[in-house]
């Protein structure tokens, strides 16, 4: 919107930042997460249970937060990945084969399906940077050519359509919490599934890539103005295709995640994936047009939309009411963005109209004034 | 006479159709003569006629540079209400009919509308509406299967044949008739066409993009309604899981039927012939009994190919004599931005 | 009492967040009459067209048409109440036919469908007032830029209105066609009809005008005069302010003796350049003056490789060579360019100064791991902010918010930062308000005098007079010739305006 709008940030007035603070996506997520956690809980001791509601919820937490973390990649420069759930698929596939064909070691094939998921990503890159498709188009095709492509090689695989494996370690890694990790006495907490490390290291590497590196700063930047980017000297063609093989590997990483968790590898894996990955980032405060991400943001809207799942559940209300309750949550969100963007521009003209009247004809506005004009032109 | 043969024997619709015959035959050869028995040619067009108007559905959205995720969920919300109120309700089959319809026409008016009011992606407001459609349409039926002798006005539609061929095909075919001459003829579509080809100019000659786009979300709404008649029409029942399969395919028809993502531009008779050769990949993968799962992949190889395709086409025809990079109908970007975000009031 | 004004604007005041960008201005337009209404960049010409053809509304004051007040809420109300426009840009639906495209908006429909034969039969007349041949079934993607112009003017005929609105119609068309466009002008004028007549082009203006307005700085400096009455400089003096006029041009002696920082020889472009030669010492300031359209902006995208260049050299500090990429440009050859449109191609605008200031250093700043450390960037940052004077409230302030002028100043920076030896820069002060220009120009030759090569583009004559030390100049893709500046604008304008004219050329100033 227009720049005039945005909140001015620079005015550091202790009420002005308590404004900004309730106005950051993030801490009215954890508010209302807390709210819903608290009043679910009290209503619903059992929804405290650690092993029946906290840990399998802190696992789809993990899940869904790479899955989320996929989509915000894409989001970033303004584009989309469509195909997560397909990449997911793929990549859940990738690790399925090899390790139970090749036996191979957990981490070797946890690579694979990563690196299977990336490849994918990259060609969706190649197609969007270099032929000048559509992201929407080639991750929409990838998407239906994967739902075709990978039931097809599971039933080529394994007969049962599903690939189930025991190579050590796959079930501590997907089912088991931390209380049950030690290393010597020291154990970890109850009820905190191994599966979230994974996904805060995901996080971890991510925040860092897109506040601390080159590249990912390149990317945003390429997000806010492609045009801006690429006469500024940023290969623009070569970040987004980064943008699309990290997203792909990402995906990948969330199927195998999913895979993991359920200890076998179906063609089902990433059927629901697609409504996470973006409901996440957008409730997160990610802009759909490139150029911001918030990592956390991604996080927490994931949270909430896990915490209201298990709620409905444990209430016995049906999961179509999830649906219509996610939806709903989506359209508030962005509403309230809308409308808090159109006040914004109200206050600002308003105080313009309230200044006294410029001395008189000829002599120059403000500076300000004159850029202002120039947008409007 | 001549020009116009030629023309068409150079554009997409030709090479469709080529697709088509060529299918038909190389199917009519595998099964020895028998895809062309009456039998098989009735089925063939009996599950052409919701892919049909699914994808001209999709196709009144991506005319204005929007989609329609929604497609399936309008559609089979739209059906399920119409058969809970049927079954339940005691609603004759014909008001029901019309109660399906009528749906569709409002969930794609609050999409519309939803676009305009908050300014956000119609990717994502069709997005919310899809899952909340999705989710209601669970909530109506949950997981029982009302059955069509609820409607036997309705399903004796679905089972008419006239000249051989079923009545909802027919249907299906009048509409697109029916479209095709709207976007042609009629002034809201032209106004559609002209705020998806450029926002700015159709601003500043007067033209509301945002009727644009709420007539243009109406519409698709309005086709999804249909579809949910013909599906209550032809199917055996209305369950959740009707429109389930819908949206996906929506995109598929009319982008490999050539039209442009971007707006601007329609195909009618495209859309339908694409529609039909999906159904041809959908018939042969029968008949060479592999699994259903390869249609999906043909589908996404074909769409990408052609989009692929399109842009090659595209770059290869800028005329190379013309001197400006730009194309006449490039809008200065900013200027865009600043007329038609801070243009209306 | 009947009003003697076709249109009459009073006291007209737009606001918009942060600024006012009309300032109660008047207008008053006789029917018959060709009336100019001039102003620099950013003067509130385009802000007053809007709210003229109904796509804005105005916050106060009156609008008149033959003495009716009207208050627009759409363009189809303004043309209903008898104005009709021509914009700048070239505003056609690709995928409709010339015909369609010429009565867009006002469709003549019968029963509620395109009467397609009254649409044919009007684009027709309309076409044949212009003297334009074209099929008006011909798809309007088929027509090149200048016939897409001729398409906008066919569009503001065709509503036959009372007062026709001209926003720079000119701009990309050709000279014939121009005068093809004034005698239509006149014929309309003949039947009392009145033309509001916006331009750049001052020759056009004294040739076809009767009055003036001109707007500086959202204000109307002279409303309504006679155009006889006043001198051309008058004119000049009245649109740029006395600001420009007080500033002390520096005695400037560039060397030009050694190898050029960046020369072109005989370079064919994509685009369709043909025989570029160029060249531009350390510490000079080349001007390339054209109008609009005459391929300067795409010559700079050729340098810096967005462009293919089809034949001939560019050597950089003599050195033939070859750039692949904007990146290339700046990290062998130490190229930077300051794009003209600062807000769509040289600005993020919702990131901060800092950021916009540090994207051509990143890689210079980045560690072996990829990181770029935040102390680096800020302190660079700093150090821009402080040496060009950017008044910014903190460095995270996002460019957005920003006046032009400073946004300018980051645009340019990012440059500097990244320590570049030779600069393009298009339009330095499009849209900069005047006071700030001067400081951009002392900036500029602060630069070169710091040994930096520097290329202006402009299509600012005074701007080019001013500033730069040599002049050349491009009209229709080819550089028609090469004058050094003596910084007397009568004697420049005669000289750079017989180039502009001659259309083809064989000789070519020596590089």
């Amino acid at each position: 919107m227009s720049a005039a709008a945005r909140p001015q940030a620079q005015e550091q007035s202790a009420a002005k930042r308590f404004t900004r603070i309730i106005s950051d996506n993030r801490v009215g997520l954890l508010i209302m997460i807390t709210v819903l956690f608290v009043t679910i809980g009290s209503l619903k001791p059992m929804f405290y249970s650690t092993d029946f509601v906290i840990a399998p919820m802190l696992t789809n937490i993990a899940i869904f937060t790479v899955i989320g973390l996929a989509q915000m990649m894409a989001l970033s420069v303004g584009q989309m990945n469509l195909a997560v759930g397909g990449m997911a698929s793929a990549g859940a596939l990738a690790t399925g084969i090899v390790l139970q064909r090749f036996d191979a070691p957990l981490v070797v094939g946890i690579i694979a399906g990563v690196i299977a998921g990336s490849l994918l990503g990259a060609l969706c890159g190649l197609l969007i940077a270099r032929a000048g498709v559509n992201a929407f188009v080639v991750t929409f095709a990838m998407n239906f050519a994967l739902l075709g492509l990978v039931p097809t090689v599971y039933s080529w695989a394994s007969p049962d359509a599903a690939i189930s494996v025991d190579t050590p370690g796959l079930a501590e890694l997907g089912r088991q919490t931390l209380d049950q990790v030690c290393i010597g006495a020291m154990c970890g907490p109850k009820g905190v599934p191994v599966l979230l490390l994974i996904s805060i290291v995901a996080m971890i590497l991510i925040g860092a890539l897109y506040s601390r590196m080159r590249v990912g700063r390149e990317i945003l930047l390429t997000g806010s103005n492609d045009q801006a980017a690429l006469l500024s000297g940023i290969p623009v063609a070569r970040r987004l295709i980064t943008v699309h093989m990290i997203s792909g590997a990402l995906a990948a990483l969330a199927g195998i995640m999913l895979g993991a968790s359920t200890g076998s590898f179906t063609p089902a894996i990433g059927q629901d994936f697609m409504l996470q990955s973006f409901l996440g980032p957008i409730l997160g405060g990610t802009l759909l047009t490139g150029g911001a991400v918030s990592v956390l943001g991604t996080m927490l809207g994931i949270t909430l939309t896990v915490v209201i799942r298990q709620g409905l559940l444990i209430f016995q209300v049906g999961v179509e009411w999830l649906n219509i309750l996610l939806g709903l949550i989506l359209l508030i969100a962005l509403s309230s963005d809308r409308i808090r963007t159109v006040v914004g521009q109200r206050n600002a003209l308003r105080q313009t109209l309230a200044k006294p009247q410029p001395p008189g004809p000829g002599a120059p506005p403000s500076d300000a004034a004159a850029a202002q004009m120039e947008s409007t032109r | 006479m001549k020009t116009a043969l030629s023309r068409f024997l150079h554009s997409q619709n030709a090479s469709l159709l080529g697709v088509i015959v060529a299918g038909a035959v190389l199917l009519t050869i595998q099964s020895s003569g028998t895809f062309l028995s009456s039998n098989s040619v009735q089925t063939f067009f009996q599950f052409l006629a919701i892919p049909i108007v699914i994808g001209l559905a999709q196709m009144a959205t991506l005319a204005v540079g929007q989609l329609n995720l929604a497609v399936g969920a309008i559609g089979g919300f739209s059906a399920c209400f119409a058969a809970v109120l049927m079954a339940d309700a005691g609603l004759p089959a014909w008001l029901g009919g019309l109660v399906a319809i009528v749906v569709g026409l409002l969930a794609g008016l609050l999409n519309g509308v939803l676009v305009v009011l908050t300014r956000i992606n119609g990717f994502i407001v069709t997005l919310a509406t899809m899952t909340i459609l999705t989710g209601a349409q669970y909530a109506l039926v949950g997981t029982r299967t009302i059955p069509a002798s609820a409607w036997p006005e309705l399903a004796s539609i679905g089972s008419a044949r006239p000249l051989g061929i079923p009545l909802i095909f027919w249907f299906a075919i009048i509409i697109a008739g029916l479209l095709a001459y709207f976007y042609r003829n009629a002034l809201p579509a032209r106004h559609m066409l002209a705020s998806g080809g450029n926002e700015l100019a159709a601003t500043l000659t007067g033209i509301s993009n945002g009727r644009s786009l709420i007539t243009a979300h109406a519409l698709s709404g309005l086709l999804c309604g249909v579809a949910a008649f013909l599906a209550l029409a032809s199917l055996p029942g209305a369950n959740k899981s009707v429109g389930g399969d819908w949206m996906l395919s929506s995109f598929a028809a009319p982008i490999i039927g050539g039209v442009a993502l971007t707006g601007g531009g329609v195909a009618v008779l495209g859309t339908v012939f694409a529609a039909t050769i999906i159904r041809l990949v959908d018939s042969a993968r029968a008949a060479f009994q592999l699994d259903p799962s390869w249609v999906n992949f043909v589908i996404g190889a074909v769409v990408l190919g052609t989009v692929a395709l399109e842009r090659v086409r595209a770059t290869r025809r800028t005329p190379k004599s013309g001197r400006k990079a730009t194309p006449p109908d490039a809008p200065p970007t900013a200027a865009v931005r600043a007329v038609v975000q801070g243009g209306t009031p | 009492m009947t009003d003697p004004y076709a249109l009459e604007v009073r006291e007209v005041t737009k606001t918009f967040p942060g600024v006012r960008a009309l300032d109660r201005v008047n207008l008053r337009v006789r029917p018959g009459e060709v009336h100019a209404l001039l102003g620099e960049n950013g003067a509130g010409k385009s802000t007053l067209i809007k709210i003229l053809t109904g796509i804005q509304p105005a916050d106060q004051g009156e609008l008149l048409i033959n003495g009716q007040p009207q208050r627009f809420s759409s363009a189809q109300e303004a043309t209903a109440a008898g104005i009709g426009v021509v914009h700048q840009e070239r505003n056609v639906i690709a995928d409709f036919t010339v015909a369609e495209n010429i009565v867009l908006g006002n469709t003549p429909k019968k029963a509620g469908l395109v009467d397609w034969k009254a649409v044919r039969q009007g684009a027709m007349n309309v076409l044949d007032m212009l003297d334009f041949p074209i099929d008006p079934d011909t798809p309007t993607r088929l027509l090149s830029p200048a016939q897409t112009q001729l398409i906008e003017i066919a569009r503001g005929l065709y509503s036959e209105s009372q007062v026709l609105l001209l926003d720079e119609p000119t701009a990309s068309i050709s000279e014939a066609e121009s005068e093809l466009l004034f005698r239509v002008v006149h014929r309309l004028t003949e039947q009392g009809k009145s033309v509001l007549f916006v331009s750049h082009k001052l020759e056009e203006v004294f040739a076809h005008c009767d009055t003036v307005t001109i707007f500086r700085d959202g204000a109307s400096v002279l409303e309504s005069a006679p155009l006889a009455d006043y001198t051309r400089d008058e004119i000049v003096d009245m649109l740029v302010g006395r600001t420009l006029a007080r500033l002390d041009i520096p005695d400037r002696n560039p060397d030009r003796t050694g190898a050029p920082a960046l020369e072109l020889r005989r370079v064919d472009t994509q685009t369709g350049h043909q025989g570029i030669n160029l060249a531009v010492h350390p510490g000079e300031v080349l001007g390339l003056y054209g109008l609009v359209g005459a391929g300067r902006s795409e010559l700079a995208r050729a340098i810096l490789g967005l462009d293919r260049i089809t034949s001939g050299q560019i050597l950089v500090n003599g050195t033939a060579t070859t750039i692949r990429s904007v990146g290339d440009a700046l990290e062998r050859h130490r190229i930077g360019y300051v794009t003209e449109d600062r807000k769509s191609e040289g600005l993020f605008l919702d990131q901060s100064v800092s950021r916009n200031l540090t994207v051509t250093v990143l890689r210079r700043l980045q560690n072996a791991f990829g990181f770029v450390p935040e102390q680096a960037q800020r302190d660079l940052a700093d150090e821009y902010i402080q040496e060009l004077d950017v008044r910014v409230s903190s460095r995270d302030q996002l460019v957005g918010q920003l006046s032009g002028g400073n946004q300018q100043k980051v645009s340019l920076g990012k440059w500097l930062a990244a320590n570049t030896e030779i600069l393009i820069i298009d339009e330095p002060t499009v849209g900069i308000d005047v006071r700030t220009k001067g400081a951009f120009y002392q900036l500029i030759w602060a630069l070169a005098t710091a040994g930096k090569a520097v290329i202006v583009i402009s299509s600012d004559l005074a701007e080019t007079v001013t500033l730069v030390d040599r002049i050349a100049v491009m009209s229709d893709l080819v550089i028609t010739g090469e004058v050094t500046n003596t910084h007397d604008y009568d004697e420049m304008s005669k000289a750079v305006i017989r180039l502009v004219h001659r259309d083809q050329t064989v000789d070519v100033g020596t590089p």
